[in-house]
């Protein structure tokens, strides 16, 4: 099973992408936590794509096995500059308060709500890998 | 995605207490509505917030961002901020984003209109 998205950069596109996971997820047998926390990291993934990314994104997710285990991988990739994924921000619960700048908590979020995550970036393509086990399939 | 967009009230259940019920997706126009309707409640003399989550699946960090400020002002007043009806998704983005330092979850407006202000129906 594989869905590829190719979402241009309107308002709200990220949706589609959550609306998607949840289709695909379900159909895996994914139990609907793992929907819902999926669905907020490829968000999160989505809107780090539109800021940086300078143009369309390209949103793929397909069913893998991964040591005898069933899971969900989704990758979106974006056009933009690019980062160094070693300096992107860690954030930390203990900094918030006070902190004047509340942003900046994505990759964050898409670290600890996924199993596994892999970031490529280069000047004209960053892709965000991420894979989330289908812990209750059949 | 009708049913991500946000569908909000918000009421002044007893002295000093507000309650938002949010249901919908919070991003910035989400987390804004509910920013905006707690300045209100708070403007008018809440300084005990109770947000009610109940229908809210989606959130992104930049909603979340904004309940943070909310959390700030209420804080700088020594007021208090809960939510309630949060999916466990919500409730672990709380936590890893240091919401739940701040912020008092119940698991349901029952609870927490109990804790907070005592039964309202008596």
């Amino acid at each position: 099973m594989e869905v590829v998205l190719h979402l241009p950069v309107v308002p709200n596109v990220e949706l589609v992408a959550a609306k998607a996971v949840e289709t695909v997820g379900g159909a895996l047998g994914m139990h609907q936590t793992g929907i819902e926390a999926t669905s907020v990291a490829i968000v999160e993934a989505c809107l780090n794509a539109m800021e940086h990314g300078g143009g369309q994104m390209v949103v793929r997710m397909s069913a893998e096995d991964s040591n005898g285990k069933p899971s969900l991988v989704i990758e979106v990739e974006d056009q933009g500059g690019g980062f160094d994924p070693t300096e992107s921000p860690r954030n930390s619960a203990t900094r918030v308060h006070g902190c004047t700048s509340k942003r900046g908590w994505g990759l964050t979020l898409i670290r600890e709500l996924m199993d596994e995550v892999q970031i490529r970036s280069n000047p004209g393509m960053t892709l965000v890998r991420m894979r989330k086990y289908v812990e209750n399939a059949p | 995605m009708n049913d991500e967009q946000m569908r909000l009230s918000k009421n002044v259940m007893a002295d000093g207490y507000g309650l938002i019920a949010a249901a919908g997706y919070i991003n910035n126009e989400g987390g804004q509505a509910i920013a905006d309707a707690a300045t209100d409640l708070i403007s008018n003399g809440c300084g005990t917030l109770l947000i009610d989550l109940d229908g809210t699946r989606i959130i992104n960090s930049i909603g979340v961002s904004i309940l943070l400020e909310i959390m700030e002002k209420l804080l700088e007043d020594k007021g208090q901020l809960a939510f309630c009806n949060l999916t466990p998704t919500i409730s672990k983005t709380f936590e890893i984003m240091g919401l739940v330092q701040y912020a008092t979850i119940y698991p349901d407006r029952e609870t927490a209109q109990t804790d907070l202000v005592g039964d309202l129906s008596v």
